[in-house]
């Protein structure tokens, strides 16, 4: 499981998540889910109405890969994407990360964060970005 | 699909009063790629064209999955689409009279294949600011179907 910094929890918490998911060959259906909340180091939970549950049940059963983008203005100023795996309960996705990557167009794009030790990605973060999260 | 006339006006760049996208492709065994896009723009009424500025696992997935779903992402102001056809990167270097699901690559490329000069980005704040912009292609969405993502009422068709 990888580690979310503080700086990806609150932008996460706070907009929520496009998640893309896809049948086991690869069809692929995006939801979006407007706020999250931190579950874990690792862990984030989506509360998903039931036209949104129903949309990805079958593929989540299949295929609990997933893949998670900040959305809102966090799509311009958290320029993560979180990979993971998923599961659904009633109408709850829990999303286990185990992989991040920095989206930030230009030279660091795909950049695989969750390799470094954590207090090497929080100085990446401050060195590339001057919030530590959305505005209050 | 035709899109709409909002549809298509909507998706340029958000400096230019649109916005931005997630495109999300998936490799042929299933693991789906999330991305933000800021480089968009309708290409006709059927597809949707982003910048290729090194997607590196989107081009991946896209040479053995050509599907691909684009969202709205911000702003949003009551656009809550999701866009899902054939998808391809229409790459500098491909035979101009290539046709991808009814546009030919030639005029794709002529049109969008060097966005920085076309719009630049200087609206956007230094720290979110690409430091070069190197553009490869034009990823190519065609589009099949449009979706709502609105959480009441997601995965409804809206076209």
């Amino acid at each position: 499981m990888a580690t979310l910094t503080p700086r990806m929890k609150a932008w996460v918490e706070k907009f929520g998540a496009h998640i893309g998911t896809a049948t086991k060959q690869g069809y692929p259906t995006t939801i979006v889910v407007e706020q999250a909340s931190i579950t874990g180091d690792g862990t984030v939970a989506f509360t998903l109405t039931p036209a949104q549950a129903n949309q990805i049940k079958d593929n989540i059963a299949q295929n609990p890969y997933v893949a998670l983008a900040p959305h809102a203005i966090a799509s311009i100023r958290a320029a993560y994407q979180f990979k993971g795996s998923a599961a659904l309960s009633g109408n709850t996705l829990q999303a286990t990360v185990k992989e991040i990557y920095c989206t930030k167009p230009g030279p660091e794009a795909a950049l695989r964060l969750d390799v470094l030790p954590v207090e090497s990605i929080v100085k990446f973060e401050e060195s590339r970005w001057r919030d530590s999260g959305p505005p209050k | 699909m035709k899109m709409n006339e909002e549809m298509l006006n909507s998706l340029r760049t958000i400096g230019t009063g649109g916005v931005v996208v997630h495109l999300t492709t998936c490799s042929s065994e299933g693991i789906p790629n999330t991305v933000g896009e800021r480089f968009v723009a309708a290409f006709g009424e059927e597809h949707i064209v982003i910048a290729d500025m090194f997607a590196q696992k989107t081009k991946v997935n896209l040479n053995e999955n050509p599907v691909g779903v684009i969202t709205v992402a911000h702003p949003v102001k009551g656009r809550h689409w999701a866009f899902r056809g054939p998808c391809t990167i229409l790459m500098w270097g491909e035979d101009e009279n290539y046709d991808f699901h009814g546009v030919r690559a030639g005029d794709v490329l002529q049109e969008w294949g060097d966005w920085a000069s076309k719009e630049p980005p200087s609206e956007v704040p230094p720290d979110i600011r690409p430091p070069a912009l190197c553009q490869r292609g034009v990823i190519t969405l065609k589009v099949d179907e449009v979706y709502s993502w609105k959480p009441d009422e997601s995965g409804r068709p809206v076209l």
